[in-house]
């Protein structure tokens, strides 16, 4: 581990030694362009061949592509220019001296006949540097800049697109739904991270499924035991109703009265017990809001997190809906149809009058008919569920939030499997 | 049965202010019939003329489609939506708009210009709609400052109508007049619709809804209902109490 940091901060530096080595490397060559200062025994050179051949410049020494080391012009008394060496030199004394070349008299028997103007090169030299330091200066910008994005891309796929994956993850587990595995990625730095975390969300799983079979397992032993009670309280009745027949005292048929009137209220108060399994239900809210239709594609690609089916074109409306519980209905189809059937699923997304319908299919041959109207009972499972574990309350809860949105869950059986269409209602008002 | 002109499926509009998402308009499905006077009604805020710049393209949906003769507006950009809105739509609204510094005729043929270069057959088309709106031919030169708010208004009538719309959207187009040049305008808009232009009008006044022969109740963002009235005739009673009935209906 601490290899790989070591790394991480190398790649780090590399561009940056990278850059000062390149900004470096030009300074080096901006140094052997020559200084602009002349070389005083060149100037002289100059000055004397000048003086030595003054009157035939035409001669063939300066004819040649200039031997000497700098530029120059050779003017006479009045300045009338005599001879040039190159083009865009100074050819008068005044652009010499603006251009601050060096000016050098012409000497011939002790008089001044001309001037030898010797062109001073500082500026282009100046110039050349200038142009070596921008080039380098731009080059370590675009370095600097791809760095950036390296590492801006690097940021975003090793820790933004991770975390939000979590984020995602950790909205649905505090929504209740704890069937959707964290896909875990051993390349990101969290990933031992991630992986405790789904370790989080399958203890939290199996604790609800262990407390949802103890809740059936309790309702079962009470359904068994109201029974049973129902039957001595019966017989208990049917005596007492003998006994107040039979009886010819008044204080007899008194007690026989309460008796029976007792058995009835402990009747009654054993069907409440039936009837009070509902109210676990009320405790999850749902709160629709405006949202766009649009958002039905991430919704779905959430829930569909083995891929097994490609997401229509999805019609643009206002829907009326609970992010999160319209996120947990999905979940549950999907996840259904993953542990039930373990097929290609199809998703057909159509408008209708009054909503949206999603449309959602498999080929696992579906359920037999005469349970379809069952399906979305409470502990309710189809007969050919085999061996996989499941509390039965998946599609009774789906069907409870599409209602209480104002929609609605039709479970039905297609061409190859089941078939689900999760009505979802449009905003109106 | 009548051509659908322009249809809308879905059709939203939201709007953010302040961080807070408005819906203001809610999956509307509409369709648009031609030769027919539509009135849009509805209290304050109710979304009409946010509907009304929808349908026209002056402003694009959020979410939903809109098609008109087979062709997909909401999917056009702002320049293809300028050219669909010179072609085919003609606007009134409450604030005339006329531009003071033209004269009446150069405020009409300035629209006209957009879209057909013949001036001289404009000159004539305008002409037309000048003395069908009962302006004298004195006042086509005038200048906006110098006419009253009816003929001004009725001058923007000439202006929407000079390019031969489809459609004329007006929004609240008696809204800044008083009760007589009010009249004026709205006999105008009918005696056009009698000729068989379509018409579309934002209104919250009865007696412009009155003139309809469809009438859409819209109450936050949704069509709440829709009473068909058929042609209007000028001082029919139970034309009147039908659609009073139906207003007390809607919750006016």
């Amino acid at each position: 581990m601490r290899k790989k940091y070591l790394l991480i901060i190398l790649w780090i530096l590399i561009p940056f030694f990278a850059e000062a080595a390149l900004l470096a490397a030009f300074m080096r060559t901006g140094r052997t362009g020559g200084g602009f200062l002349q070389d005083t025994v060149a100037v002289n050179e100059i000055a004397r061949t000048v003086e030595a051949h003054w009157g035939d410049l035409e001669e063939p020494i300066f004819q040649e592509n200039c031997p000497f080391a700098y530029d120059f012009t050779v003017l006479d008394r009045e300045g009338n220019l005599l001879w040039k060496s190159a083009e865009g030199l100074s050819e008068s004394i005044n652009a010499a001296i603006s251009h601050r070349d060096t000016i050098l008299d012409v000497a011939r028997d002790g008089a001044t006949v001309g001037k030898v103007i010797i062109h001073n090169g500082s500026e282009e030299d100046y110039e050349a540097r200038k142009r070596n330091l921008a080039m380098a200066l731009l080059l370590v910008f675009l370095l600097q800049a791809a760095v950036l994005l390296g590492y801006t891309a690097w940021i975003y796929y090793r820790l933004i697109r991770p975390f939000r994956r979590l984020k995602g993850f950790a909205e649905r587990v505090a929504g209740g739904n704890l069937d959707v595995p964290l896909q875990m990625d051993r390349h990101n730095l969290f990933g031992a991270f991630t992986e405790s975390f789904d370790i989080m969300r399958s203890e939290l799983r199996k604790a609800r499924l262990a407390e949802a079979q103890a809740n059936a397992a309790k309702k079962e032993l009470v359904a068994k035991l109201s029974h049973d009670i129902k039957t001595p309280v019966a017989s208990i009745k049917a005596a007492s109703e003998l006994g107040l027949a039979l009886s010819d005292s008044d204080r007899m048929r008194d007690n026989y009265t309460q008796i029976i009137r007792k058995a009835d209220q402990i009747n009654t108060l054993i069907t409440d017990l039936f009837t009070a399994t509902l109210e676990e239900l009320q405790q999850l809210t749902v709160a629709p809001t405006d949202i766009s239709s649009g958002e039905l594609a991430l919704l779905l690609e959430n829930a569909d997190y083995l891929h097994r089916s490609q997401i229509p074109p999805i019609p643009s409306c206002l829907l009326h809906a609970d992010r999160l519980r319209l996120q947990q209905v999905l979940d549950n189809l999907f996840a259904n149809s993953y542990k039930y059937a373990g097929t290609e699923i199809v998703v057909a997304i159509t408008r209708e009058k009054c909503c949206l319908a999603v449309l959602i299919e498999d080929f696992g041959g579906g359920v037999p008919d005469q349970e379809l109207p069952l399906l979305k009972e409470k502990f309710r499972r189809g007969s050919n569920v085999g061996d996989r574990e499941g509390a039965g309350l998946g599609l009774f809860i789906s069907d409870y939030f599409m209602r209480e949105m104002g929609g609605d869950l039709i479970v039905e059986n297609g061409a190859g499997g089941l078939r689900v269409r999760v009505m979802i209602p449009l905003s109106r008002a | 049965m009548k051509k659908i002109l322009l249809k809308t499926e879905s059709l939203s509009k939201s709007f953010s202010s302040g961080g807070v998402l408005q819906h203001v308009l809610k999956n509307i499905d509409l369709e648009l019939y031609e030769g027919d006077f539509t009135v849009i009604m509805g209290a304050s805020g109710a979304g009409k003329s946010t509907l009304l710049y929808a349908l026209s393209g002056m402003d694009t949906p959020t979410l939903g489609r809109i098609t008109f003769g087979g062709e997909v507006i909401s999917d056009y950009n702002p320049d293809e939506l300028a050219v669909f809105r010179r072609r085919h739509c003609g606007f009134v609204f409450q604030q005339i708009y006329l531009i003071d510094g033209m004269s009446l005729m150069d405020n009409v043929l300035a629209a006209g210009l957009l879209v057909n270069k013949d001036r001289k057959a404009l000159a004539e088309r305008a002409g037309e709609l000048f003395r069908a709106v009962n302006i004298p031919e004195e006042t086509w030169h005038k200048f906006p400052t110098q006419i009253s708010g009816g003929e001004a208004q009725r001058a923007g009538i000439v202006r929407g109508l000079i390019n031969s719309p489809e459609i004329l959207y007006a929004d609240e187009p008696t809204g800044a007049l008083n009760s007589r040049t009010g009249l004026q305008v709205l006999d105008t808009l009918t005696e056009f619709n009698r000729r068989g232009q379509s018409v579309v009008m934002v209104t919250h006044d009865m007696r412009s809804a009155r003139r309809g022969n469809r009438i859409l109740y819209l109450k936050d963002g949704v069509i709440l209902g829709e009473c068909s009235l058929g042609a209007y005739e000028h001082g029919d009673v139970k034309r009147h109490e039908k659609l009073s009935a139906f207003l007390t209906e809607m919750g006016w």
